[in-house]
């Protein structure tokens, strides 16, 4: 509860919450997939063998799980957090279901899932958690990934 | 590629270490697929400028390893289903990372059947670069 009222003293812009907004369409290419497979040293054949993906269980080259990553996408709504100095990456959580496949157009949609604060051994942080659902072209969802970025105060 | 089975695995068995070195060679290739122009990926200069002694990873890279670890050890069979990140220090080429997963719980429910772990990336310092939580699906012995 205390959390709940901290984050009910936080600024921003609340409308945004749950919203989904349309962030971009992008095109998957056996080549983009072969060369991110190849930067992370993969040897999984599906990801960078056409004749063994053509005879593996999709039929065409698949890529590996974080591939996302790779996908250019519109930053999105602006939930307009104003807290802190600066801000960082603090991770991801994701959950996969169907990969993502050489040839596939990718619909990104993001909306705000949440914006919480909490207070620990450094001060108090801000936490906005960005939700994007990537899915293909037969409206099959492939991920949803969950981005946090945290906000804190380095001033005082 | 080999397969590991549902019946293999219990509480406390770990996958890993896996070491990886990441390369400045591999960060370039993947800054370049991704089309990053983030000054800290890609030129020590501009990394320099921010504190770090040259350049770093990007978060997901990291993670894409550590997926990489665990989708291999999934096998044709298997399949990582959740991996959750907290990104907590940051990584630079020539470091070298040992990729774990600890297995907390095993569970079979609506016929999937669940591994769930606790995962991470420790450094050479013995530092966790990333830590979070992962859930695999494995096949049963035939």
């Amino acid at each position: 509860m205390a959390e709940q009222n901290l984050t009910d003293t936080i600024d921003f812009d609340r409308s945004v919450l749950g919203v989904d907004y349309d962030v971009g369409t992008y095109e998957v290419t056996k080549e983009k997939i072969i060369a991110y497979a190849k930067a992370l040293g993969e040897s999984n054949p599906l990801y960078l063998d056409e004749e063994a993906a053509k005879a593996g269980p999709y039929g065409v080259i698949i890529a590996p799980p974080l591939f996302y990553n790779m996908i250019t996408i519109q930053a999105g709504p602006d939930p307009k957090v104003n807290f802190g100095t600066s801000g960082f990456d603090g991770g991801q959580h994701v959950e996969f279901f169907e990969p993502i496949k050489a040839g596939d157009t990718i619909h990104a949609k993001t909306q705000i899932a949440d914006v919480y604060a909490k207070t620990g051994r450094t001060g108090t942080m801000v936490f906005t958690v960005r939700r994007t659902t990537f899915s293909n072209q037969d409206g099959e969802k492939n991920i949803v990934m969950d981005r946090i970025n945290v906000r804190r105060d380095l001033s005082q | 590629m080999s397969q590991v089975y549902f019946e293999d695995v219990e509480p406390g068995y770990e996958v890993g270490p896996v070491v990886k070195n990441p390369t400045r060679e591999q960060l370039d290739a993947f800054t370049t697929v991704w089309g990053s122009q983030t000054g800290r990926f890609t030129s020590d200069e501009a990394a320099q400028k921010e504190g770090f002694s040259g350049v770093i990873l990007p978060g997901n890279m990291s993670m894409a390893l550590l997926a990489q670890v665990l989708t291999e050890w999934a096998g044709p069979d298997g399949k990582l289903k959740r991996l959750e990140c907290d990104f907590r220090r940051y990584v630079q080429p020539g470091d070298t990372l040992n990729c774990v997963g600890l297995v907390t719980d095993t569970e079979t429910e609506d016929g999937e059947n669940r591994v769930v772990m606790d995962v991470y990336i420790e450094n050479q310092r013995g530092e966790r670069a990333l830590q979070g939580t992962a859930l695999a699906l494995l096949p049963n012995r035939p």
